[in-house]
């Protein structure tokens, strides 16, 4: 296990774009380990990029098949090195929260249908086909690798009152 | 900005006749004054503008000192002025365990839609944390939209409080919606 800490917006490693991984080797399997254990740690959470911890390669990790959004509509758990979006379509909005901008929430859109390419910790290519709030958190992680916060992407004033101790 | 209890906060209002410059007005008294804006929400209503800030200051600083700072701004941009004073505990940032929902009520207007949901809504323990309406259509077919953001009590379906709403749909002949906006966590 080790969890490490979520950095906060505005530490600077936020807001970098991320280099692509150029070698799968223990160093990153010990990174997809450290992603893994944070996201299970953090309550609720479905997703983290490896900026978040501090480390500014495009790796990220999503699972959104516990929660009551995606449990029906997922692929399991995804560890992503070099994700690629290769086709987009549909547009919803839907309210977003981020670990590493607490206390704020707000109205983003995003595609409802991607194609995402991308390596697998053990090396090999995956393509598949993601919707509904798998493909949002998809592209809510896949924006850290750019430096992009679901601040950039708000397409309604109006923001959430409450901050919310458990999401569901 | 998290806000801090132990420091003063004020809650300012202001409105008047929409203008370019009321907020950099209001703005720059404040930043004179060394206060800090946390929260605030300003909004065209027809053709007035209606500014509400919460205001802190670090240092001891009378209400009447704000208020005497502020005064000649807004009489400058034509603009009513209120001021009061928070108490800590009422500073406190919210929590709420329930879902966030949107519930649009739209239909022909008439008198009492206003009172009429929010009572319902009211009884029921739901708590609204954003209102806004407007009259819209021709003044033989005038239209009443209300949109509101309401956090249900614990435990409480979005499901429940619209069969809850139904009666009341009938009985004014209006739409009544509720559509969950709860945050994801990502």
């Amino acid at each position: 296990m080790a969890t490490q800490p979520i950095l906060r917006y505005p530490h600077p490693v936020l807001k970098k774009v991320c280099h692509r991984v150029e070698a799968i080797d223990n160093v990153l399997h010990t990174l997809v380990r450290d992603l893994l254990d944070t996201m299970r740690d953090g309550p609720g959470s479905v997703g983290v990029a490896a900026p978040q911890i501090g480390v500014t390669l495009r790796v990220c990790v999503v699972d959104v098949s516990a929660s009551r959004h995606g449990k029906d509509d997922n692929h399991g758990q995804l560890c992503m090195i070099n994700p690629e979006i290769t086709a987009r379509s549909g547009t919803a909005v839907m309210r977003e929260g981020c670990m590493s901008v607490p206390d704020y929430t707000g109205d983003v859109e995003r595609a409802t249908e991607i194609t995402v390419r991308y390596d697998e910790p053990g090396g090999a290519e995956r393509v598949f086909t993601a919707t509904g709030f798998e493909a949002v958190a998809i592209q809510h992680e896949m924006d850290h690798l750019d430096g992009v916060l679901f601040l950039d992407r708000i397409v309604c004033l109006k923001t959430g009152l409450f901050r919310r101790k458990n999401y569901r | 900005m998290t806000l801090q209890p132990d420091i003063l906060h004020y809650a300012v209002s202001v409105v008047g006749k929409d203008r370019t410059g009321i907020v950099s007005g209001i703005a720059e008294a404040l930043f004179r004054l060394g206060c800090n804006i946390a929260d605030s929400s300003c909004t065209m209503l027809a053709g007035e503008f209606a500014v509400i800030l919460i205001v802190s200051h670090e240092k001891p600083f009378s209400k009447s000192r704000l208020h005497d700072e502020l005064k000649p701004v807004c009489d400058g941009l034509g603009m009513s002025l209120a001021v009061r004073a928070l108490h800590a505990d009422e500073i406190a940032r919210l929590e709420t365990q329930g879902e966030i929902c949107l519930i649009s009520v739209y239909g022909a207007d008439q008198p009492g839609i206003v009172y009429r949901v929010t009572h319902e809504l009211a009884e029921r323990g739901v708590n609204i944390t954003d209102l806004n309406t407007k009259l819209i259509g021709t003044p033989d077919e005038p239209v009443y939209v209300m949109m509101l953001e309401a956090a249900l009590p614990e435990g409480q379906t979005p499901e429940e409080l619209e069969a809850l709403l139904g009666n009341l749909k009938k009985e004014l002949n209006v739409e009544i919606g509720v559509r969950v906006v709860t945050p994801v966590a990502l």
